[in-house]
C-alpha cells in the first residue's frame, strides 16, 4: 500500500479535533455539563452568522470571537434560568439552545443573499474536502490544508489551557464550595472552560460539523470513563480513542464510501456499546468490598 | 441566652438568610471565643447547615454581617477551613486519596502552580492524623462512607486554617471513628484553632463541646456548654421532639435494653 497523503491529513485532523474535544469532554462530563457541550454547539449559530456579516468571512476572527460569546452567554443563560428562575437544568439546556439556534437559522436565512453559509455546513461539516482547502501565502508558498492547521492550533489552545488550569479544573469539578470558599472562583473558570468549548466547536464544525463534535464531546471520555477511575489515564485514554476512531472511522467510510465525520462517531458509539457491554457483565463482587480501615489508635 | 465575648474569632451580626424571599435564618447574633470545640445543635431543617454557608459567604445574607478575625471574610479566606456533607460531592470523581487532600492546598499556592513535594508532605501529614496513611493511592470510589469523612477532614487539615467549619463530619461515621474524630479536633481546639461543628446527636454533644450554639430558625442560645444545655433551652430548641429522645434515653438507661443482645 502506497502512502496517501489526502488520507493521512484527513486522518491527522481527525485525531487532533477529536482529542481536543476529548480532553475538554472529560471536564465536561466530570462537572455532569456534557449536555452543555450540546447546548453550547448549537448556541454558538447566531454569533458565527453575526461574526460572518461583520467580517464578510467564513475564516476570520471575528467568527471565533462572535460564537465565543454567545457560547459564554448561552452558559450565562443555562446557569440563569436553573438558579434564578428554579428551572431543571435538562430544560434550561433545552430552552436555551434551541432558542440560540433558531435565531441563528432566522440570522442565516435574512442575510443569505449576501452570506454563503447555510446550515448544512454548519451541522455535517465534510472532512473529506480537506485537502483541497488549502492555505497558500501571499507569496504563492503552499503550507497545506487550513483546516489541519486550525485544528493543530486548537489542540495547542486546549493542552496549554488544561496544563495550566489542572488543580483549578480538578476542584471546581470535584467540590465547587470547596473551591469558593478558598477564594479559587468557580464561575470563572466554569466560564473559561465554556469558552475553550465554544472556540474548539468553531474550529472544528466546518470539517466535522457541530452534531460530530458534540458526540466527540461526550462519547470518548465516557467510553475511557468505564474503564478507569484515575484522571491521567482518563485523559491518555480518551486521546487513544480519539485516534483510533479517527483512523478506523475513515477506513471504514472509505471502504463503505461514506461520510467520514459520521463513520468516526459510529466507531466511538460502537467502542462505547462494547465497553459498556464488557464492564456491564462484571458482577458486582468481581472487584471485592474495599477493606474496612482500622479505628484511629488512640 | 447568648453569650457575647470581647475580641471575637467570629462574630455574627443581625444575620437574616433567606431562600427565594423565606426567611431560613431570623436575626441571628452571636459572637465565638478562640480555642473552643463548639457544637451547632438543632432539628433537622434548623438552618445549621444554612448558618455556615452563610458564614462562609456561599449564600449571600438578606441582612447583618459577619466578620472573622475581625475582617469581612474575602480578606481572611486563607485562615478558613471547610469540610462539607459528605454526600455533596459524587464520589465516583477520578481522583485517589492523595489527590484530595491535596486540594486542601491548593488556596495557598495560588493560580497555575502545581502542588510540588513540601505540599504532599503535608497531605501524608494530615493522612496520617486521621489514621488513613495505608489508603494514599486508593481511589475515593473504593471508600467507605467514614473512610470518606477522614479524608475530607484530612484535606480541611490540609489547609493550615485558625477556623474551621465543619457541616455533619459525623453523619454515617462509626462509635470508634467518631471518638477519634472529636479527640482530634479536641487536640486542634487546645492548640488555639477554633471549631465549629454541625451536630445533631445531644448526648455525644454533651460530653465533646466546649460551647454550644443552639438553633432553630431562630438563635435559642450560645454560650459556655454548662450554661446552656439545660432542658429548658434543649426544648425550646427541639420543641416536642426533645420528648422522644429523652424517652428514649431513658428507657435505654433504666432497662439496660440493648436492642442487639435481646
Amino acid at each position: 500500500m502506497t502512502f496517501d497523503s489526502n488520507a493521512f491529513l484527513i486522518i491527522l485532523t481527525g485525531t487532533l479535533i477529536a482529542i481536543s474535544c476529548g480532553f475538554l469532554g472529560v471536564f465536561m462530563m466530570l462537572r455532569k455539563m456534557s449536555m452543555t457541550g450540546d447546548a453550547i454547539s448549537h448556541a454558538v449559530l447566531p454569533g458565527i452568522v453575526i461574526g460572518y456579516f461583520v467580517s464578510g468571512s467564513q475564516r476570520s476572527l471575528e467568527v471565533i470571537i462572535g460564537a465565543g460569546l454567545l457560547g459564554i452567554l448561552a452558559t450565562l443563560m443555562i446557569e440563569g434560568l436553573r438558579k434564578k428562575a428554579k428551572v431543571q437544568l435538562d430544560a434550561s439546556i433545552g430552552i436555551t439552545f434551541t432558542l440560540l439556534f433558531a435565531i441563528g437559522i432566522i440570522l442565516i436565512n435574512m442575510f443569505a443573499y449576501k452570506v454563503d453559509l447555510d446550515q448544512e455546513c454548519v451541522l455535517y461539516g465534510e472532512i473529506a474536502y480537506l485537502p483541497i482547502d488549502l492555505w497558500i501565502t501571499k507569496s504563492g508558498l503552499n503550507l497545506g490544508p487550513r483546516i489541519t492547521w486550525l485544528a493543530g492550533l486548537n489542540l495547542l489552545f486546549v493542552g496549554v489551557f488544561i496544563y495550566l488550569l489542572f488543580k483549578e479544573l480538578v476542584l471546581t469539578s470535584f467540590d465547587e464550595n470547596f473551591s469558593s470558599v478558598m477564594g479559587i472562583p468557580a464561575k470563572g473558570v466554569n466560564l473559561a472552560l465554556m469558552s475553550m468549548v465554544s472556540y474548539t466547536t468553531v474550529s472544528s464544525f466546518e470539517s466535522v460539523g457541530a452534531i460530530l463534535v458534540v458526540a466527540l464531546l461526550a462519547v470518548p471520555p465516557a467510553t475511557a470513563f468505564l474503564w478507569t477511575k484515575s484522571l491521567n489515564s482518563l485523559l491518555k485514554l480518551t486521546a487513544a480513542l480519539a485516534i483510533l476512531i479517527s483512523v478506523l472511522g475513515y477506513y471504514l467510510a472509505f471502504w463503505m464510501d461514506s461520510s467520514i465525520a459520521g463513520m468516526m462517531v459510529t466507531v466511538a458509539g460502537g467502542f462505547f456499546l462494547a465497553s459498556a457491554l464488557i464492564k456491564g457483565k462484571k458482577p458486582s463482587w468481581f472487584k471485592g468490598t474495599p477493606k474496612e480501615s482500622k479505628p484511629l489508635g488512640i | 441566652m447568648v453569650t457575647q465575648i470581647e475580641n471575637p474569632v467570629l462574630e455574627i451580626h443581625d444575620l437574616t438568610v433567606s431562600y427565594d424571599q423565606t426567611p431560613v435564618l431570623w436575626n441571628v447574633d452571636f459572637s465565638l471565643p478562640a480555642g473552643k470545640l463548639i457544637g451547632i445543635l438543632g432539628p433537622n431543617g434548623a438552618g445549621k447547615s444554612t448558618l455556615i454557608k452563610a458564614i462562609m459567604g456561599l449564600i449571600p445574607p438578606t441582612s447583618g454581617y459577619v466578620k472573622i478575625f475581625d475582617k469581612p471574610i474575602n480578606d481572611v479566606r486563607a485562615r478558613i477551613s471547610y469540610v462539607p456533607q459528605r454526600e455533596s460531592v459524587d464520589w465516583n470523581f477520578p481522583a485517589s486519596v492523595l489527590d484530595v487532600v491535596l486540594m486542601g492546598t491548593y488556596g495557598k499556592l495560588g493560580l497555575f502552580k502545581r502542588p510540588g513535594r513540601k505540599e504532599k508532605e503535608l497531605a501524608m501529614e494530615c493522612l496520617e492524623q486521621v489514621g488513613m496513611t495505608g489508603f494514599v493511592n486508593r481511589q475515593i470510589s473504593e471508600l467507605s462512607g467514614g473512610q470518606q469523612q477522614r479524608v475530607f477532614i484530612a484535606r480541611a487539615l490540609a489547609q493550615q486554617a485558625d477556623l474551621y467549619l465543619m457541616d455533619e463530619p459525623f453523619a454515617g461515621v462509626d462509635m470508634a471513628t467518631e471518638t477519634a474524630i472529636f479527640q482530634l479536633l479536641r487536640d486542634m481546639a487546645s492548640s488555639g484553632k477554633t471549631v465549629l461543628v454541625v451536630h445533631h446527636d445531644i448526648h455525644s454533644a454533651m460530653n465533646f463541646f466546649d460551647w454550644v450554639i443552639m438553633l432553630n430558625l431562630h438563635l435559642v442560645a450560645s454560650g459556655p456548654k454548662s450554661e446552656v444545655m439545660t432542658e429548658e433551652l434543649l426544648r425550646k430548641t427541639y420543641g416536642g421532639k426533645l420528648n422522644l429522645l429523652t424517652k428514649v434515653t431513658d428507657l435505654i438507661s433504666k432497662k439496660e435494653f440493648n436492642p442487639l443482645k435481646s
